[in-house]
């Protein structure tokens, strides 16, 4: 059974586990997914999805749908409004439908499995996503892509790479799928499925065509495992961040596709040493690092930028603080480095 | 005299809509103004007051009309000897959540100011299974919980459970629910009447009442009526008076003290 022992334990960082089983399948343009719940925890979803969408310069409504429950379902059961909603939904010229639960479902018992699995003309993929069973974002993240993995069949292979797990809600989305590509091209490689960002459900089935699948955080192990025993797709667990570890990525890729990668990595090495030609316009200054959004690989990311620029990071905390961002590949360390000179010049 | 509000638990099976009919009735010959509400699913609670009738419930009401279209007349049924009776309801067995059920009725009730009279009896489901169940004993509502038991083990067994229950909540600031005494609704089995004393005394309470086994429950109830009604010369109607005339002048009114698995155990088996 779960548990929060530690009373001093805000719980900020795990999330929910229904948000991030959304992030995947929002992604999925001719889907329609149904939150099994309250409408509160559709609205919630839905505001969060909307702005990303804004902030990228998109117009679009997620497609949700809440079976807005209320206390009469919660008494008597919601099995029923489920079964509308799917059927609601599934007349309106959709590919497929998901069905997300949420803590009261989980909590009275309804059986949303054997409701999905009647009959409704297209399929209906349930996705378990109660929170307070102790799941995070990324658990419902994961649980997700795991569904949708296993309606897609084994195909004959392409060639192609697969991204699995791009984080849709990350402000650099598309910016770091697009150095990913950039990356891979350098290898005469392309991407065969994003799996799964701006997707339509019928490029699913293309999931098991892949040579190498690139996960985007070590966290989506259990994903990786879970493709590679279903379609024996081998994996790289992480995207790379920073500069030394973007040419180690290349060499990985090379290697995994059993290709010559030496000459994709001293063009990216040359390019990344263009970066510093101009200097940095730091390298008087003592220098912080803040590292209070991010994780351990952008934090060795910047470490390894600042070595680079010959600028010295104070231990004791004192100096300008430089912000830390998502160094995915030679294009993410660029953009931090800009940020470290707007810093300065500012 | 100020309103009483008292709760019946124990086991299912054991009896507790038996017996809170026939305690209604019993009171309701002393010229007291009676409410009793069936917090049970099977609804069956008021069945014996209402000549047989399964009533609507408030659940059901609910359900088909919406909170809103409802008013205090759907819900509130006068039975024998103008007994005033009410039935919960709940979801079918194995969906949605009976608990709030509870819960949602009761706040129904006291919305349409129903929860009113000299004596308001809940008839509780076998056991306290989640805190929808522990309503009726929370504040505003039944301050004096019996618990209805027989000398098996089991059915002790449901009702040291509840003195659970009964004492975590008798610890919160405002409560003023504690448990009135035990009812001893007999199986037949022999020195039943001590060890249920017995039981009484060790959680810290009395036995209130001993009800023997008589045929004559079985034969009001297939007449669709409580021994009061149909046979009120009768020594078990009797019991039933004498029952309601104690519920009224009692005052020990005790924090239970539950006992431990095995020393139940071991109480049951020094009487067997």
């Amino acid at each position: 059974m779960p548990s929060n022992p530690l009373p001093a334990n805000l719980s900020r960082l795990g999330g929910c586990t229904l948000t991030g089983a959304l992030s995947v399948t929002s992604h999925i343009h001719d889907t329609v997914t149904i939150i099994h719940g309250p409408k509160g925890c559709s609205h919630h979803n839905a505001s969060l999805l909307h702005a990303i969408c804004l902030d990228d310069d998109r117009m679009v409504m997620p497609s949700l749908i809440s079976t807005a429950l209320g206390e009469s379902e919660i008494i008597f059961g919601g099995e029923e409004a489920l079964r509308t909603a799917i059927r609601h939904a599934a007349g309106q010229n959709i590919r497929a439908l998901f069905v997300l639960s949420t803590c009261i479902v989980d909590t009275i018992g309804d059986d949303t499995c054997a409701v999905c699995a009647e009959e409704y003309g297209i399929p209906v993929i349930p996705i378990p996503t109660a929170g307070f069973l102790g799941g995070s974002f990324q658990d419902g993240m994961n649980n997700a892509l795991i569904a949708l993995a296993g309606i897609a069949e084994p195909c004959p292979a392409n060639g192609g790479i697969n991204l699995i797990g791009e984080m849709n809600l990350e402000y650099e989305v598309r910016e770091n799928s697009a150095e990913i590509s950039r990356l891979l091209s350098l290898l005469g490689l392309s991407v065969n499925l994003h799996f799964v960002h701006d997707t339509t459900f019928s490029q699913l089935s293309l999931l098991g065509a892949a040579r190498l699948n690139i996960l985007r955080s070590p966290s989506l192990i259990p994903v990786g495992e879970y493709l590679r025993n279903r379609f024996g797709t081998p994996f790289i667990p992480s995207f790379p961040h920073g500069l030394s570890d973007t040419l180690a990525f290349l060499e990985q890729v090379a290697d995994s596709c059993g290709i010559d990668g030496s000459t994709a990595v001293s063009s990216e090495k040359s390019r990344q040493d263009e970066m510093f030609v101009m200097g940095s316009g730091l390298n008087r200054l003592p220098v912080v690092l803040d590292r209070s959004h991010t994780g351990d690989e952008d934090l060795r990311a910047a470490g390894e930028l600042a070595a680079r620029l010959g600028i010295t990071v104070d231990s004791d905390g004192n100096g300008l603080c430089l912000p830390v961002g998502s160094a995915i590949g030679t294009a993410g360390t660029r953009r931090m480095l800009h940020r470290w000179r707007r810093m300065i010049h500012a | 005299m100020t309103m009483k509000q008292i709760a019946l638990y124990g086991k299912g099976g054991i009896g507790k809509s038996t017996t809170s009919s026939n305690l209604s009735s019993a009171l309701s010959h002393r010229g007291l103004s009676i409410l009793q509400i069936g917090c049970d699913p099977k609804r069956d609670s008021t069945r014996m007051l209402m000549q047989g009738r399964f009533i609507p419930t408030v659940m059901d009401l609910v359900r088909v009309r919406g909170e809103s279209a409802i008013s205090l007349d759907d819900v509130v049924f006068t039975g024998y000897n103008g007994i005033r009776c009410v039935e919960a309801g709940g979801p079918e067995p194995g969906v949605g959540c009976a608990g709030r059920g509870i819960i949602a009725t009761f706040q129904l009730l006291e919305k349409f100011g129903a929860l009113k009279g000299d004596v308001i009896v809940y008839d509780v489901l076998g056991d306290v299974v989640c805190g929808g169940f522990a309503m009726p004993m929370r504040e505003g509502y039944a301050q004096e919980i019996y618990l209805v038991t027989s000398g098996e083990l089991m059915s002790l067994y449901a009702a040291n459970n509840i003195c659970k229950a009964v004492q975590r909540l008798a610890s919160r600031v405002k409560s003023k629910c504690r448990l009135g005494g035990v009812i001893c609704n007999a199986k037949g089995q022999p020195r039943e009447e001590e060890l249920v004393a017995e039981f009484a005394r060790r959680v810290n309470s009395t036995m209130i009442q001993y009800i023997p086994r008589d045929h004559v429950v079985q034969q009001a109830e297939v007449n669709q009526q409580t021994v009061i009604e149909y046979s009120p010369d009768s020594a078990q109607a009797e019991h039933y008076r004498s029952l309601a005339q104690r519920i009224m002048e009692n005052t020990r009114l005790t924090i239970p003290q539950p006992l431990e698995i095995d020393a139940l155990e071991s109480l049951a088996r020094e009487f067997i």
